[in-house]
Parts: structure tokens; sequence; C-alpha cells
């Protein structure tokens, strides 16, 4: 009797076996899962973009020059030399050869056109996923003066780059930054203003007196910034098209700084010191009233404002330290973010809204991090002799930040880098360059 | 007979005593510290306690340093000794008055279908004449020296691995524009051993393919009329004669068994040397998708046949980008054919791959 259930039992195992082989054999698609891949960037070709007109062919080669520095400079893309080209693109509405641009691994092809009109300039292009043989995206077409070819050749290379990677481009956009002569001890400081690459440098006051801290209102249109103009630190609020400034209103004897203008672009935030205690302040930047946010007998500064303008982020050494504490727009119950070793400061919301950039002093060395809203995933992306006040790119991919080189004769030069860390470059200016702020994109 | 009682119970008589009266659980005194205790006054231990306090005090309240625009003394006015920066110039700004318009170019028409084969040229007209050479019956082959009377060139450098081929580029010196030299790649090869081509073994297929399905032979026609037709079952028959028309429709594909681990394992490491994720934005990195694809028997994929079977963790834009990638994976190294054993194609005809870039996010 046993043997007979111990016999059905074994029958019924091997028929279920059985059973699972043959459905494994008939289940459908082969499944494989990728989970390892290669962090390469991604390489482009880009004919040199076609002269629709006899006077267009200057500008088509600058345009396609500015292009492609656009895109390898942020290190995602890798340009093919065009001695590599097997075919040549001889008209924009020609049809592509798929297969001549798959032979030297070309991913994506950029087409292009220029023509001029007077003083008119038009630029068109097409964006192709070779190993697709289609196009991504429509052709778009871009029209303005000659004047501002640079502008349109960024525009073509934010396309480009959004449409490949998915992400907002930022090179069509401008930075105001701090420019610096002189040593040390005698440093000469202006207001200047340029294209995010370094190009276009104008400055906007002159180096009479020390200014600090320039911030780029949302729209790109003002700056605020600190000046030492009557021998305190004092707001001034400066339009960037005409240049005409206004200082904003403040008690005696006491000293603002570190502005900063929240996403509606009417209030700022502020830190203003009075009898030896500073804390955060927030008016309107049209004058009126001014509301206190912290009232504590330690140091709260650097106020940055969260995208949607609900809070702010800020330093503190309220602990002991010098921490990052998040707070309401309003005031109120400030939290601690940073838990690490060493000193935190000059924090900077990220217009993503997910991370906030941040200044680390550690072990005698300075770096520029980034960090989640909870002070989870702190990510350290440089290290140097001193790093400090970052800013974000438009799209909150990049940081630009100042390096100061140790000595009396150290210079402070202007950095970006990925957040990821990778792609730290400097940025070319003609003087010595600090404090930067990078504008929202241009319209 | 009791001697032996007796005996062990004087002896544990004995024993319990000496253990009750034999001090043998008497621990001894523990050694210990007299320590001389002083008498203080009121007066001293208030005085001893304020001197602690005092520190304590000193220590709650915390100075704070004062800020770095207050460390920076306001430094008088420098004269500026740049004259043309007195009066800075007005920051132009014609592009963010007139930013440049934006139009939409009409779409390219479809570009002309260009085949990688050669084209099939023409037959020449029977009636052309051909002068054909005279060719012997039975032609005999001649004695060559095993030992070539000049020496061979030397082979060609080696290729840098790559998955794409490519063909190496020197400078052309009569050439217009001037090339850049190029080193040429070609895919990873190795061999476990070096075969001439006297010594390559014969061409015999290690495993034979499954033989089709015998087909039902057609019914013979006779001529006699069948008397009296036997009574059968109509459901069953039109039940196999479906099993044998799906038979007899479905290609002939040689199913053999599941792939093995080593040979998924080749196809996930190929398709992973060309998953670039470096261009792809934090969103997508985050966005896993499924891909399906359709192969040919030579283990290559059909392009179209490329579909994004689902995704998860990521916006609908993040999915696509992720499903760009790995499009783009799938088709730049199965450009080649992927290492596929041929006998189990009905294993692999259809494949379906997940990307998951969990790994690779940025930690």
């Amino acid at each position: 009797m046993r043997f007979q259930a111990i016999s059905s039992a074994l029958a019924l195992l091997v028929a279920i076996a059985f059973t699972g082989i043959a459905q494994a054999q008939s289940s459908g698609p082969l499944r494989i899962e990728i989970t390892e891949g290669v962090i390469e960037p991604l390489p482009f070709a880009l004919p040199v973009f076609e002269a629709e007109t006899t006077d267009a062919g200057t500008y088509a080669g600058q345009i396609s020059q500015v292009i492609s520095a656009d895109l390898t400079g942020t290190g995602l893309f890798r340009e093919i030399a065009p001695s590599a080209f097997i075919s040549k693109v001889s008209s924009f509405s020609a049809p592509v050869q798929f297969a001549d641009w798959k032979a030297i691994n070309a991913q994506a092809l950029i087409t292009g056109a220029v023509s001029v009109q007077g003083s008119q300039l038009n630029v068109k292009f097409r964006l192709y996923d070779v190993f697709s043989g289609a196009e991504m995206g429509s052709g778009l077409q871009f029209s303005g003066t000659t004047e501002g070819w640079r502008r349109m050749a960024h525009k073509v290379a934010d396309a480009v780059y959004s449409r490949i990677t998915g992400e907002g481009g930022y090179f069509d956009s401008r930075v105001v930054y701090v420019s610096e002569t002189g040593a040390k001890n005698a440093r000469q400081k202006r207001l200047a203003i340029m294209d995010y690459d370094g190009a276009g440098v104008q400055y906007l006051t002159d180096s009479s007196s020390i200014v600090l801290a320039p911030r780029f209102s949302p729209d790109g249109q003002q700056v605020l910034y600190t000046s030492y103009e009557t021998g305190f630190p004092r707001i001034y609020v400066l339009n960037v098209g005409t240049v005409q400034r206004r200082v904003l209103e403040s008690q005696e004897g006491t000293m603002s700084f570190a502005p900063r203008f929240a996403p509606n672009g009417q209030t700022i935030i502020y830190s203003l010191s009075q009898g030896g205690n500073t804390d955060i302040y927030s008016m309107n930047v049209n004058g009126g009233s001014v509301t206190r946010l912290t009232s504590a007998p330690s140091i709260e500064t650097a106020p940055s404002f969260s995208p949607d303008g609900t809070q702010i982020v800020f330093e503190s050494d309220r602990s002991g330290s010098q921490q990052l504490y998040v707070m309401p727009a309003r005031g109120g119950e400030a939290r601690r973010i940073s838990f690490g070793p060493g000193r935190y400061g000059t924090p900077v919301w990220s217009p993503r809204g997910d991370l906030v950039a941040f200044t680390k002093q550690n072990a005698g060395r300075f770096h520029i991090g980034v960090m989640r809203l909870d002070g989870s995933e702190e990510r350290l992306l440089t290290a140097s002799f001193l790093d400090e006040g970052p800013t974000w790119a438009p799209n909150g991919r990049v940081i630009m930040f100042t390096r100061e080189t140790q000595g009396e004769q150290g210079r402070s030069t202007l950095y970006s880098v990925d957040i990821t860390g990778r792609n730290l470059r400097p940025v070319r200016t003609p003087e010595g360059g600090s404090d930067p702020s990078w504008s929202p994109l241009q319209p | 007979m009791h001697t032996g009682h007796y005996i062990s119970g004087a002896a544990h008589l004995a024993l319990l005593g000496w253990m009750a009266f034999g001090d043998v659980f008497a621990a001894e005194p523990l050694p210990f510290q007299a320590t001389d205790v002083s008498v203080i006054s009121s007066a001293q231990f208030d005085a001893m306690m304020a001197a602690q306090e005092a520190p304590e005090s000193a220590t709650e309240v915390v100075q704070p340093a004062p800020p770095e625009a207050e460390v920076e003394t306001p430094q008088p006015p420098v004269p500026d000794t740049e004259t043309e920066l007195v009066q800075p110039d007005p920051a132009i700004t014609p592009d963010a008055e007139t930013p440049p318009d934006v139009s939409q170019i009409t779409p390219l028409p479809p570009p002309a279908d260009v085949s990688d084969q050669a084209p099939v040229l023409d037959q020449p007209p029977a009636d052309i004449a051909v002068l054909v050479p005279e060719i012997a019956d039975t032609p005999t082959p001649q004695a060559a020296e095993r030992v070539a009377p000049e020496a061979v060139a030397p082979p060609d450098p080696e290729a840098t691995p790559d998955p794409v081929e490519q063909e190496a580029v020197a400078p052309d010196a009569a050439g217009e524009t001037v090339q850049e030299p190029a080193e040429a790649t070609a895919p990873e090869a190795a061999a476990t051993e070096i075969v001439t081509e006297a010594e390559k073994p014969a061409r015999a297929p290690e495993t034979s393919v499954r033989p089709p399905a015998r087909r039902p032979e057609a019914p013979v026609q006779t001529a006699e009329p069948a008397t009296q037709a036997p009574v059968r079952d109509t459901a069953v028959d039109s039940a196999v004669e479906e099993a044998l028309a799906a038979a007899q429709a479905a290609p002939s594909v040689p199913q053999g068994p599941p792939l093995t681990g080593g040979e998924k394992e080749a196809l996930r490491v190929a398709v992973s040397s060309c998953w670039n994720v470096g261009s792809l934005s934090t969103d997508a990195l985050a966005t896993t998708v499924v891909v399906q694809v359709s192969m040919t028997q030579d283990g290559k994929p059909v392009n179209n046949s490329i579909r994004l079977a689902s995704s998860s963790g990521g916006s609908e834009a993040a999915a696509r980008q992720a499903f760009e990638a790995a499009r783009r994976a799938i088709i730049r190294c199965g450009s080649r054919g992927f290492e596929l054993p041929v006998e189990k194609y009905g294993q692999w005809q259809e494949i379906e791959m997940t990307f998951n870039p969990e790994r690779m996010r940025i930690k």
C-alpha cells in the first residue's frame, strides 16, 4: 500500500516536471536582463552647415563650430572628425546615406543650412538617429540678425541636446560674475556678464568699489548684488539691458548682503546684520515692509528659495557648527539637513527641486557637493584648496563655481562640473572670475 | 552482605560532616582599600561647587563668529586706474530683445532605399559570341614549391578591438583633403588554436537539424466508388485537419533545447557592450524598459521589429529616451549578428530584453 502511494507520488512529480519542461520550451520569447552598460560620449557627425547664399559661408562655419563646442563641452558627446566622413552632405534636402554614417560609428547626424538676406540670418537643421535610420524630431529653423549668430548656434545645440538626452538645454544662457584683477591684497572687482561658455564678456560696473555675490532674477533681466560703495555692504538692483541700478532701502547701522530673488521675481531674501546678530529677512524688490524670517542669536545667512517658492534653504551655526537648514518661505521652524563632518555653506536649490548644491569645508579642503533635501545621497564633486559659490545651470545638470589657487598670487577662476562629478573644466574668462550666477534659458 | 552499604554510608557521613564543619565553603574576605575621609564645612562645600560651575556657565553662551561679509572689512573705494573702465559700456543685449524666430521645417521626403547588396547585373544575351578559352577535359595540377621564392609581405597590423568594424585610414598625399590617420577597428575574435588551411577540419555538422515533420500523404483517389463509407467522428477529423494545417503552415524552425546559461550570458554581454547610457538624462537612468525584438536565423535583429513592450520608473519621455538607447544597443552590436546557436533558433527567434539601469545610476 505504502509502495503504491510512493510510486503514485513519484509518477505525479515526473509528470509535473515534464509538463514544466514542455511549457518552458514553448513559453514565448527568450528573456534576458541587461544591468551593466557603458558610459561613453555619444559619437556624432556634424558636417559644416551648407551655405545657401554666397555671404553665408563664414556664418555656416562659425555656427557649426559653436554647435560642436557646445555638445562636446558637456562631456556627453564626441564629435567624429570630418576627415573620417565617407559621404558628403551636398544639400540640406538631400537624402541621407545612413550606411556611410554607420560605417564610421556616428550615432547621431546633424545637418544644417545657413542663409543671409541683408542683416537677416536664417539657420535650419535636422537631427538623425543613424542606427535607426530615422529623423529625431522635425527640422527647425531659426531667424534673427547676423549679430545674434552665436545665440542661434546655441539654440540649435540646445535642441539637439534636448532631443538626445531628454533634458532641457543650457547653452543659450548667460552668466553674471565678479571679474577680478590684481593680487589678493589689492584685488579689484567689477561685475561682468558673458555667455555661458565665456564668450562675449561685458562689464556692468567699474572697479571703484568692491562688489560681491551677483544673482540673476528669474527672467534674467535684473541682477541683485552687494556693493561696498558707501563703505558698508548694501544691496543694489541692476537692469542688465540698461545698466541702470538702484540701492535697496536699508536701516542705518545695518549691513545687508547675500540677496537672492524669489521665483516670483518680486520678493527678495537677504541677510541683515544688526547689533552683531545676523538673520534672514525678506522684502519686495520695489520697496515696502521688511519681514524677519529667522530670529536666533546665531548667524543665519546665504538663503536660497526652492523652485516652487515654498521653502528656503540657508546656512546657520545654531548647532555650534555651520550647517544647512530648510524652513518655510514665511519663516518658522527650521529642519537641519546636513549631518556630515565639516562645515557646510552657500546652499543653492536645484532648478529641478530635487538637490541642493553646497560648499563644504572638511579636513583642510573645500568641496562642491550636492545632496537631497533630506540630507541623503551626499556627493562631493570637487576637492581643492578653495572651491565655493555653486550656481546651477538652467537644466539642473551642471554646476559652475569659483576655484581659487593657493598663495599671494592665487587666482580665482570659474569652473563647471557635471552633477555626476565628471567633466570638470575651467570656464575661460579674460580675467579672474568669482561668484558666478547662471541665468535662466533665454527666450 | 550489607558491608558495602555500611562503608558507603559511613564515608558519606564523614564527607558531609567535613563539608559542614570543616570550613570548606568559607570564603576568604576580599581585599579592600580604606580611604581617608575628611570632614569639611558647608562654606567650604559651597565654595567648591561655585568653582566647578563657573566654566559651565561660560560655555553656555557661544559667541557666533562674524559672517564672512563682516570679516571682510570694508575697504575704501579704490580709484580706478583704467580710464576706460570708469564709464562701463552698457551691456548690449539685442538678442534678448529680439529672440530668434523659430519655425518648423517641412519634413523631408522619405529617403531613397539604399541597399547594401550588390546590384544584379543583366545576363548577356545568348546570341553574343564569347571567346571561351580552350579547356582541357581533365586539368592537371601543376606542382608548386612548398617554399615561396620571395618573402611574403608582412601581415596587416592588428585592428583595435571595437564592436563596429572600420577600415584603417592612411594619409593620402595625392588627395585633395588631408586625411587624419585612423586605426582599423574590428570586433574581438579569439580562437583556441591556430589552424592552417591544410589542417582545417572538415565542415561536418556537429549537430543535425531536426527533420521537418512528415507531411500527410495525399489521399489516393480510387476509381472505385465507395459503396459504403465507414462511420467516422467528424469532430475528431476536423481537429486533426486543423492540426495538420497548422503544422504545414508553420515554417520549419529548429527548436532545439533551451539556451544554456553561458549562451544567454554571451548574448547579455554582447548587448551590454553597446548599451551606452552616458548621454541619458537622470530621469531616463531611473527608467527600466522591456524591449522585444525579432531575430533572423543568422543572429541579426530585425530593426523594424524592435518595440517597447513596457517601462517602469519614469515618465513617458524618459521611457522613450531609455528605449532609444536600448534600440541603438541592439542594432549597433547586432549588425554583425549575435553569437547564437542556429540549431536552437526557435528558442531565440523572439527575444525580450529588460534594460535595467539601476547599477548605472548616479549614486
